[in-house]
C-alpha cells in the first residue's frame, strides 16, 4: 500500500505499476474498471459495497471522492492497495479537491485498465444529467442510486428523461428477487392474469417493478402505498377470481400462494449494497428490460432507441451560483479557461 | 434438448432478462441410496446450494430412499450435517429450515414391494401436499448391480412413466455404465426401456465443469485458435487426469474396474471429444451430440499395443510428505491383483482434420499430484531465423487448459531473454478464472442436478457415445487382460513404459 499526499495523476500511475511489479500481480486478468463516485460522509458504506463487487468480479476499483469544490487550490490525494483492504483486486481511492473535482476524468482517465469495459456507480445523488459528469461519458455501464436522492421519486422520473442505453439503477437490482420469484410462480400456472396491484411504500424500487408488470403483462398495475422501507406483497388477479399472492413474511422469507396449491415458503432476503452492486456488474450491456420498466412506470417512451453515447455538457457549479450572485465575475473566468 | 413447455405462455420471462435465473417445474427429486458417500458429500449439499441460490421450484420436495433404518427427523439430520460440511455457500438455519420441511424419507431394501410402493404413495401425496405435480428425477446413486431390482420396481409401480404421472418422470444414472460394450449395451436397454431415451440422464461430472465447458467458448467464440486446431499446425495433444489419493474405499469396485474404465472409458474420452469434435451447428443437445459421436466414431486404437497402451499399478512409496501402501496392499485387493491403477494410451482421429496427430491419454491414482488438463501441443516454426545455439530452450508452442485445479488456460510461447544476445525461452501467458471471475462458479453436481430438473441434456453423454467410448476401451482391455501392469512407485508421475512411450515418439510427458 502507498499512500500520495498532493500528488499528481501521473504519480498515481507510476505507483500503482510500482505496487502491481512489487505485489507481482502483473499477470492480473481484469475483467473490468469500476468507477466508484461518492460523497466523504459515505465513503466507508460505498467502499464496503464495492469491496463485496470487486471479491465476486475482479476489477480495478477507482474511488473518487470529491471534496469542497470551492476550495482556492486544487489538491489530490491518493491512496493505492493491492490485495488489501478493498479487496483482492487493485484499487485507488482519490480525494480531490478544488476544481480538481470538475474534471476528475484528467486523473482517472489513464488509470482504467487497457480496453476493459468500465463501469461507473454514484453512490449519492447522481448528476441531474449524466453528460454533466465526465466520469459518466466514457463508462459502458452506469448505475445510479435514486432510492438515495432527496426525492426519489422525482429522480427516478429524471432517469427516464435523461436515460441512455447501458444505464440502470440499484432501485431495479432491487426488484430482482420479487421478479424471480413472480416468475416462477408463472412457470406452473397457465392462468391469464387480468389486473395486479403492489403493495409498498412509494420507493423507485416498487415503482419499477409497477412497471416491470405493466410491460410483461399488458394490465392495469396499481401500487398501493404501505408503510415500511420495502415492498409488502405482489397481488395478481387471475381470470375467474383467482389470485396469486406473493407476500414478505421476514427480512428473508416471502410467502407465495397460487390457486389450488395452497401456500408455500420462498427465498426472499434483503440484499446488502455489495450484492446488488455485484449483480449489475455481472452484466455489461444494457438493460432493455430495465428500459421497458422505467418507461410503463414513467411514462417516457423510446427508451431503447436512444443512442448509447453521451457527450460531455460543460457545468460549473462556481458560474451557476455566480449567476445568482452576479459579483463574483472573476471565478467565471477562471471556469471559463479551466474548461 | 427439449422445450420447456411453461416458457412461451409466461409472459413475465424474457430472453433478454438475463438477471431472472432458470428455474425448475415444481417437482420432486428421489435419491436411492441417500446414505451413500456421494449423496451426502455431493448431491444433498447440492441440494442445498441450489435452495440458497433460490433456484428450487416453490413446489420442490427431496425424497430419499435407503436401506438404513431411518425416520424422516434422523434422515434430515444427517442430510442437514452433509450441507453444513459440503455446501459451497455459506450455511444458512433459514434456508435449511425450508428446504427440510421439504425433505422425506422412506426406508427398504431394493427387493422390498411394500417400500417402492410406500415411495409412490409419498410422491402421490406429494402432489398435492407439496404441490409438485406428476414431476419427478430418480437419481440412482446406487451400484450398477442394484440397477436392475430398482428399475423393475419403478416399472411396477408406474413411477417411470410420463403417462401414468402427467408430468415427467426422469433418471439420472451415474458410471459406470457398465465394464465393456455389452453389458453397456444391456444396462442402456434396460434403462431406456423403463424410462424414455430422453429421459435418461447419464452423469459425467466433468461435464458439469465450468472449465470443460469454456473449452467449447474459446474454441469456437474466437478466430484466435479454430484456424490452427488441426494436424497443419497441432503436434500432438495431451490429456492428463492425474489423482493423489489411492483407492480409497473403493477396493471392490475398483479393482474390478481399474483405471481405464474408472476414468479413461468415461471422463478423458468425453474431454477428448469436446477437444476434437467439429463445430456443432448449435449448442443444443442433439447437435452437440452428433459432433462427438462423430468423432469417437473416428478414434482408433493403435496396432502396436504393446507399445502404445501401457499400464500400471502403484507400489508402496512417499507422496506428500507420507509413506503411503502400494496398490496389492491396500484393505480388500488381493494380493495377486492385476488391476491398473495407471493407464496410458496413444489414440488416434481418423479425420481429416486430425490425420496423424497422436492424443495421448493418461490417468493415475497415487500420483505426485492432483491435476486434470489439457495440453495441445503445437508445431514447431519449419524455418527459424536464429543460430541453433540461439533457440535451444525454445520448446513447442502450447496451449494449455487446466479443467483442475487453478482452472484457467496458459499460452507457451517464446520471447526474447532481455539482454545483447539473441536468446529465445519459452515464457507463458496465463488465464487464471478465478482472477477475472471470482463470481462462485457453481459445483459440477449443482449445475447438473439443476439441468436434469430442467430437462437440458446438453451436458449429458447419451447411450450411444456411452458405447462408442467402450468400443475404444474394449480392445485395450482384451489386450491387458493376461498381462501383468507395470509397477511404479506412488508419488512418480507414472511408470517408466509410459515415458519411453512418448520418447519413442520423440516427445515427451508435460510435467503438469
Amino acid at each position: 500500500m502507498s499512500t500520495l499526499w498532493d500528488t499528481t495523476g501521473s504519480d498515481v500511475v507510476k505507483a500503482l505499476s510500482a505496487e502491481r511489479r512489487s505485489a507481482g500481480a502483473l499477470a492480473f486478468g481484469l475483467a473490468l474498471t469500476l468507477v466508484v463516485v461518492t460523497d466523504q460522509q459515505s465513503v466507508e458504506e460505498a467502499e464496503k459495497a464495492a469491496t463485496a463487487a470487486a471479491a465476486a468480479h475482479p476489477c480495478r476499483l477507482l474511488m473518487v471522492i470529491r471534496r469542497h469544490s470551492d476550495a482556492p487550490d486544487p489538491r489530490l490525494d491518493a491512496e493505492i492497495l493491492i490485495g488489501g483492504r478493498l479487496g483482492p483486486g487493485e484499487a485507488v481511492v482519490m480525494r480531490m479537491y478544488g476544481r480538481l473535482a470538475l474534471h476528475a476524468e484528467s486523473v482517472t482517465l489513464p488509470l482504467l485498465a487497457p480496453d476493459a469495459p468500465v463501469v461507473t456507480w454514484w453512490h449519492d445523488e447522481p448528476p441531474e444529467k449524466i453528460a454533466f459528469d465526465p466520469l459518466g461519458i466514457f463508462a459502458d455501464r452506469r448505475i445510479t442510486d435514486c432510492g438515495r436522492c432527496p426525492d426519489a421519486m422525482a429522480a427516478l422520473q429524471q432517469r427516464a428523461m435523461d436515460y441512455a442505453p447501458g444505464d440502470t439503477d440499484l432501485a431495479w437490482t432491487r426488484t430482482t428477487n420479487w421478479r424471480s420469484l413472480i416468475a416462477a410462480a408463472f412457470d406452473s400456472t397457465s392462468e391469464s392474469p387480468t389486473s395486479a396491484t403492489v403493495h409498498g411504500p412509494t420507493t423507485p424500487a416498487t415503482a419499477l417493478l409497477v412497471g416491470w408488470l405493466r410491460s410483461r403483462l399488458g394490465v392495469d398495475v396499481d401500487l398501493s402505498e404501505t408503510r415500511g422501507n420495502d415492498i409488502n406483497e405482489v397481488r395478481v388477479q387471475l381470470e375467474g377470481d383467482r389470485q396469486l399472492i406473493l407476500r414478505r413474511n421476514d427480512s428473508r422469507t416471502a410467502s407465495l400462494s397460487l390457486p389450488d396449491r395452497g401456500e408455500r415458503i420462498q427465498p426472499l432476503s434483503n440484499r446488502d449494497l455489495g450484492d446488488l452492486l455485484a449483480e449489475e456488474v455481472r452484466r455489461l450491456d444494457s438493460d432493455e428490460v430495465y428500459a421497458d420498466a422505467l418507461s410503463a412506470w414513467t411514462g417516457v417512451e423510446g427508451l431503447s432507441d436512444r443512442s448509447p453515447f453521451r457527450t460531455h455538457i460543460w457545468r460549473d457549479p462556481a458560474q451557476e451560483r455566480a449567476a445568482e450572485e452576479p459579483e463574483s465575475d472573476g471565478d467565471r473566468a477562471r471556469a471559463g479557461q479551466a474548461s | 434438448m427439449r422445450e420447456r413447455d411453461t416458457s412461451p405462455t409466461n409472459k413475465l420471462r424474457d430472453p433478454r432478462d438475463r438477471r431472472l435465473p432458470r428455474i425448475p417445474d415444481p417437482c420432486a427429486l428421489v435419491v436411492f441410496g441417500v446414505t451413500g458417500d456421494l449423496a451426502r458429500k455431493k448431491l444433498i449439499p447440492a441440494i442445498y446450494d441450489l435452495a440458497n441460490r433460490g433456484l428450487l421450484p416453490p413446489g420442490f420436495m427431496l425424497l430419499g430412499f435407503a436401506r438404513r433404518d431411518f425416520g424422516n427427523e434422523d434422515f434430515s439430520e444427517l442430510a442437514r450435517k452433509a450441507a453444513e460440511e459440503h455446501s459451497r455457500t455459506p450455511f444458512r438455519d433459514e434456508v435449511w429450515d425450508r428446504l427440510s420441511a421439504s425433505i422425506q424419507f422412506v426406508q427398504g431394501s431394493f427387493d422390498d414391494d411394500d417400500a417402492f410402493d410406500r415411495l409412490a404413495q409419498t410422491l402421490q401425496d406429494s402432489e398435492r401436499s407439496h404441490g409438485i405435480g406428476g414431476n419427478a428425477a430418480f437419481y440412482l446413486s446406487i451400484p450398477p448391480a442394484a440397477f436392475p431390482t430398482v428399475l423393475k420396481q419403478m416399472e411396477r409401480t408406474g413411477m417411470a412413466s410420463n403417462s401414468d404421472s402427467g408430468g415427467w418422470r426422469r433418471v439420472v444414472v451415474e458410471k459406470p455404465f457398465g465394464h465393456d460394450l455389452k453389458s453397456s449395451r444391456e444396462l442402456n436397454g434396460l434403462v431406456d426401456s423403463v424410462f424414455g431415451a430422453d429421459d435418461v440422464f447419464r452423469i459425467d461430472h466433468y461435464l458439469g465443469k465450468e472449465t470443460v465447458q469454456n473449452l467449447l467458448a474459446l474454441r469456437f467464440a474466437n478466430t484466435l485458435f479454430e484456424p490452427i486446431w488441426n494436424a497443419n499446425f497441432v503436434d500432438s495433444v495431451q490429456f492428463t487426469m492425474a489423482e493423489d489419493v489411492g483407492i480409497g474405499g473403493r477396493a471392490a469396485f475398483y479393482d474390478s474396474a481399474g483405471a481405464a474404465r474408472d476414468v479413461l472409458q468415461n471422463h478423458l474420452l468425453q474431454l477428448l471429444a469436446l477437444t476434437a469434435m467439429e463445430e456443432p451447428v448449435s449448442f443444443d443437445a442433439s447437435a452437440l451430440r452428433i459432433e462427438k459421436l462423430k468423432v469417437l466414431g473416428a478414434v482408433s486404437v493403435p496396432d502396436d499395443l504393446e507399445r502404445y497402451a501401457i499400464r500400471g499399478q502403484y507400489e508402496q512409496g512417499w507422496l506428500a510428505g507420507a509413506r503411503v501402501k502400494g496398490y496389492t496392499n491396500e484393505e480388500g485387493v488381493p494380493k495377486d491383483s492385476n488391476t491398473e491403477t495407471y493407464a496410458a494410451v496413444r489414440l488416434n482421429v481418423e479425420t481429416r482434420r486430425w490425420g496423424g496427430v497422436p492424443f495421448y491419454l493418461r490417468t493415475g491414482k497415487r500420483l505426485p499430484r492432483r491435476v486434470t488438463e489439457i495440453a495441445v501441443s503445437f508445431k514447431k516454426a519449419p524455418h527459424l531465423p536464429f543460430d541453433a545455439t540461439d533457440t535451444t530452450e525454445l520448446g513447442h508452442n502450447q496451449l494449455v487448459v487446466r479443467v483442475q485445479p487453478d482452472e484457467g488456460v496458459t499460452l507457451r510461447f517464446g520471447s526474447k531473454v532481455p539482454g545483447s544476445l539473441m536468446e529465445v525461452r519459452d515464457v507463458s501467458m496465463d488465464f487464471l478464472y478465478g482472477e477475472s471471475f471470482t463470481e462462485g462458479s457453481p459445483e459440477a453436481y449443482e449445475r447438473l442436478i439443476l439441468d436434469v430438473l430442467l430437462g437440458d441434456q446438453s451436458l449429458f453423454p447419451r447411450n450411444a457415445e456411452v458405447e462408442d467410448s467402450w468400443r475404444v476401451i474394449d480392445p485395450l482391455e482384451e489386450f491387458w487382460a493376461d498381462r501383468k501392469p507395470e509397477k511404479y512407485r506412488a508419488g512418480e508421475w507414472g511408470p517408466k513404459a509410459a515415458d519411453e512411450m512418448l520418447a519413442r515418439d520423440g516427445r515427451r510427458w508435460r510435467r503438469p
